[in-house]
């Protein structure tokens, strides 16, 4: 199988194809970027296919990374994975960041719990904490950051992801350390293309997950009073 | 050629396939799909810039794939991928560019990146094959503005607003009121049966030698005369909304008629007066607009409603247009919030991406 894995939900912009056949990551490029991801991924993309000389024909799938993460970010990425699943006729697959962020660890190690936090910002983190076997302990969502540390200092933990040393400054030192804090500005396009191969094709294409309603309310104040 | 045409720029998700034969015919529409939002915004009385994005992202792919199979053409048989690269909310513009990069990319078409008010400026040529040069007046919720199109890539902007585009002021007049969103057909219905005599509305900018609007002032204008009178009754509401139109359909002939003598002084007699955007389909302006094309000596050409609002097809059209032209776009092109149509230029540097060279 060749999947092309494409991530603009965070600090950089990614892309690597990967080819089971020969279990190798043939071409990969990461740019670290807050901002710029919608005028640099598309040649991005047109560089690392080049370089791993796979036509867009012989694609078996297409992994993108859905959120949590900037929306503008997850909108560029997941726009280039739809228009290119429509342009090639290939499924796209959708994968969280924070369970990429996660991944390495989980295979290290997957006795020992991970929680992958994101900073959300105004005091948020986005998190999930995986247990045993890599399995979902806590779902993806959005906390206040107490209470965040408060559900990953519960247990021995390893904390990784973007917000991995704000989590570890807030600890409580009631609570034993994290076994391991390790922070990474992105998630690692590798493990986008390894996970986007065992990954189950969902319903229909790829959706961000924002973890955060549109910051809008309805306006019936300018409204004047009807008799 | 025909060129597949995407439109993201505010709260419609739009894909169209159009044929450009020449320079001289009107095009062919093969497709148009457009799926308006509208039913997302109602609640907040204007379009939410973040729902908008959240709206496209997830349906513009099916929208593209309505657009080919209504054409009954596959992505082989496109010469080019034509995207609304702005002016316009960045969010759903990003959606829409990047989505025709990546087609682009992938089956090798060239892109074009078309200005959204180019594309409505354009749009009397897919429609009537309306010969350069032309005087538009283009208002819509987001624009009001007149200018010479004197060319592909080669316009002046003659007047715009101050402040308030003209469909915005319908929309905040409507919601003041308590109607419906959008507002213009809402107003537009109400003042059917009022009395545009009944409030003395301001006439902003009347007389001034720069064909320039300002909405701002009789907005606040209505605003007083009905917090003066509320609670409103409803021949209130309707007497509201007569003389809020009468107000800025006076405003529109004085202000358009300054920029046909201004379009005459410098560039001599244009082939029409072209009226684009939602604002057109109001029928009291249109008459106006009627009116002030022939005591012009020149014509008035609207395109039908649903070209006149967004659409994929005017996208379309004006990318297979500059495409006629050679004005194609790298895959590195930036979607612009921002970009007013006296900065569309023509030939830009080409980058040319390309898989297995």
């Amino acid at each position: 199988m060749r999947v092309l894995a494409i991530d603009t939900a965070l600090a950089a912009c990614s892309a690597a194809v990967l080819d089971t056949e020969s279990d190798q990551i043939v071409a990969s490029e990461s740019l670290p970027m807050v901002r710029g991801h919608a005028e640099a991924l598309i040649p991005l993309i047109a560089r690392v296919m080049s370089e791993a000389k796979v036509d867009f024909a012989d694609l078996d799938r297409i992994a993108v990374t859905v959120g949590p993460g900037s929306f503008t970010g997850l909108r560029v990425g997941i726009s280039a994975a739809r228009g290119i699943s429509l342009a090639t006729a290939k499924p796209a697959v959708g994968l969280t960041t924070l369970a990429i962020f996660a991944a390495p660890y989980i295979a290290q190690d997957d006795t020992l719990p991970v929680a992958a936090v994101i900073d959300a910002r105004h005091g948020y983190v986005y998190m999930q904490v995986f247990g045993r076997g890599g399995r979902t302990l806590m779902a993806p969502r959005i906390a206040p950051l107490h209470d965040a540390v408060r559900a990953a200092s519960a247990s021995p933990t390893r904390v990784v992801g973007s917000a991995a040393n704000m989590l570890a400054a807030a600890w409580p030192s009631s609570e034993p350390a994290p076994k391991l804090v390790e922070e990474s500005a992105a998630p690692d396009i590798k493990w986008v293309a390894r996970l986007g191969v065992t990954a189950i094709e969902g319903q229909g294409s790829p959706k961000p997950l924002y973890l955060r309603s549109p910051d809008a309310q309805p306006q019936d104040a300018a409204r004047l009073p009807r008799r | 050629m025909f060129v597949l045409g995407i439109e993201t720029t505010c709260d419609e998700t739009a894909a169209a396939v159009v044929e450009r034969v020449d320079d001289k015919r009107p095009g062919r529409i093969l497709s148009n799909v457009v799926l308006s939002q509208v039913n997302e915004h109602a609640a907040f009385g204007g379009v939410v810039p973040e729902i908008a994005a959240r709206a496209h992202v997830e349906t513009l792919d099916h929208v593209i794939s309505k657009a080919l199979a209504d054409a009954g053409r596959t992505f082989e048989g496109i010469d080019g991928i034509a995207a609304a690269a702005g002016p316009g909310l960045i969010g759903g513009v990003i959606v829409g560019l990047t989505t025709a990069k990546a087609i682009a990319l992938v089956n090798e078409k060239p892109l074009i990146a078309v200005n959204h008010l180019e594309a409505h400026a354009l749009t009397a040529r897919l429609t009537d094959g309306t010969p350069f040069p032309y005087c538009l007046f283009l208002a819509s919720g987001g624009h009001t503005q007149i200018v010479a199109v004197r060319g592909i890539a080669d316009y002046v902007l003659l007047g715009t607003t101050v402040d308030d585009a003209i469909g915005e002021a319908f929309d905040k007049t409507a919601k003041l009121l308590g109607l419906g969103y959008p507002g213009g057909p809402q107003v537009e219905k109400e003042a059917v049966r009022g009395n545009p005599q009944r409030f003395a509305l301001p006439r902003p900018m009347l007389g001034r030698p720069e064909p320039d609007f300002s909405l701002s002032g009789l907005k606040t204008a209505l605003r007083l005369e009905a917090e003066r009178i509320a609670p409103l009754s409803d021949q209130d509401v309707a007497n509201l909304c007569a003389s809020f139109q009468q107000a800025v359909v006076e405003m529109i002939e004085d202000r358009v008629r300054t920029g046909l003598h201004l379009f005459n002084t410098r560039y001599g007699a244009p082939t029409a007066l072209v009226a684009a955007g939602g604002v057109a389909a109001n029928q009291p302006i249109r008459k106006a607009l009627h009116r002030l094309a022939y005591d012009a000596k020149t014509i008035l050409v609207v395109p039908p409603p649903e070209l006149c609002t967004d659409n994929g097809a005017m996208i379309a059209w004006a990318g297979a247009e500059r495409l006629a032209h050679g004005f194609v776009d790298g895959l590195d092109v930036a979607p612009r919030a921002r970009w007013p149509l006296e900065e569309v230029i023509g030939m830009r540097p080409q980058v040319a991406y390309r898989v297995r060279q």
